[in-house]
């Protein structure tokens, strides 16, 4: 079976290769995890209030700069499903993918698979210890959100890899 | 704290204003279960410009001690790094120090 690899295409495309059939499922799931971005638990994660008591920033803020933010994760969310449309089989006998991006869309892959990891996270209450188990009953549902939290985490760390810190495409 | 003086005319306490200016803000980055600490590391290269080194040195701290101070200075400042931060959503706040 080929390994997962992020890699550059060409000078302006990134190939994803070797994507297992749980980690396809997971991109799949993208858009539909995202979407939960406004509830309250997910909402308040990311978008945190920035002070802890001056009440007229943290209302300044929410009205001016969490639009802004929640614009940009929408727009890097959308970016990606348009992406993953292109995701396509590789290998029959492993059902691996591979898909191809554009170079300039890598940081909206970041920011689209952190921000699910994020929500998994918080709608599921996530602890630290949650995120060191290593047997998963997959019927439990908190216990599967771990298992998508830890195959996105495998993509995300690539993916970072290959951002190559503050050398990768500036926002 | 503005105070009335006569009418059209608003005294505002020197000192005061100075004071508040003055007053450096601490930018907080929290610990969170799900952040990958080569993300984090990433954040803090990209956002304040830190080598390696000191950027990995905050993620511990944000890690082990479950907040790390990155950045301290002034308030419009502070905002703006708070905002950078939580582009990358990272759990990020602003306090006076």
């Amino acid at each position: 079976m080929n390994p997962l690899r992020v890699s550059a295409a060409d000078e302006k495309h990134i190939r994803i290769t070797g994507i297992p059939p749980v980690l396809v499922f997971c991109l799949r799931d993208l858009p539909h995890i995202l979407e939960k971005r406004d509830q309250p638990d997910a909402h308040s994660r990311l978008f945190p209030a920035p002070t802890r008591n001056d009440m007229k920033a943290n209302h300044d803020w929410e009205q001016l700069i969490v639009p802004e933010l929640r614009h940009l994760f929408v727009t890097s969310g959308e970016t990606v499903a348009r992406d993953l449309a292109k995701l396509e089989e590789e290998s029959m006998e492993t059902h691996s993918c591979c898909v191809t991006f554009a170079a300039v869309h890598l940081n909206a892959w970041i920011s689209a698979i952190n921000e699910a990891r994020l929500i998994l996270g918080e709608l599921n209450s996530v602890t630290e210890q949650d995120m060191n188990q290593e047997d998963l009953d997959l019927d439990d549902p908190k216990q599967f959100a771990i298992l998508k939290i830890g195959a996105l985490g495998w993509l995300l760390q690539l993916l970072v890899t290959v951002a190559g810190g503050p050398a990768g495409e500036p926002r | 704290m503005a105070v009335p003086t006569q009418p059209g005319v608003i005294q505002i306490d020197e000192t005061a204003t100075k004071e508040s200016l003055a007053t450096p803000w601490n930018v907080v980055v929290h610990n969170d279960p799900i952040n990958l600490m080569t993300y984090v590391t990433m954040v803090f290269q990209r956002v304040f410009g830190y080598p390696r080194e000191k950027a990995e040195r905050h993620m511990l701290e944000v890690h082990q001690r479950g907040r790390s101070i990155v950045w301290s200075g002034g308030r419009e400042q502070a905002e703006h790094y708070v905002h950078q931060l939580q582009s990358y959503q990272l759990l990020t706040t602003m306090e006076k120090s």
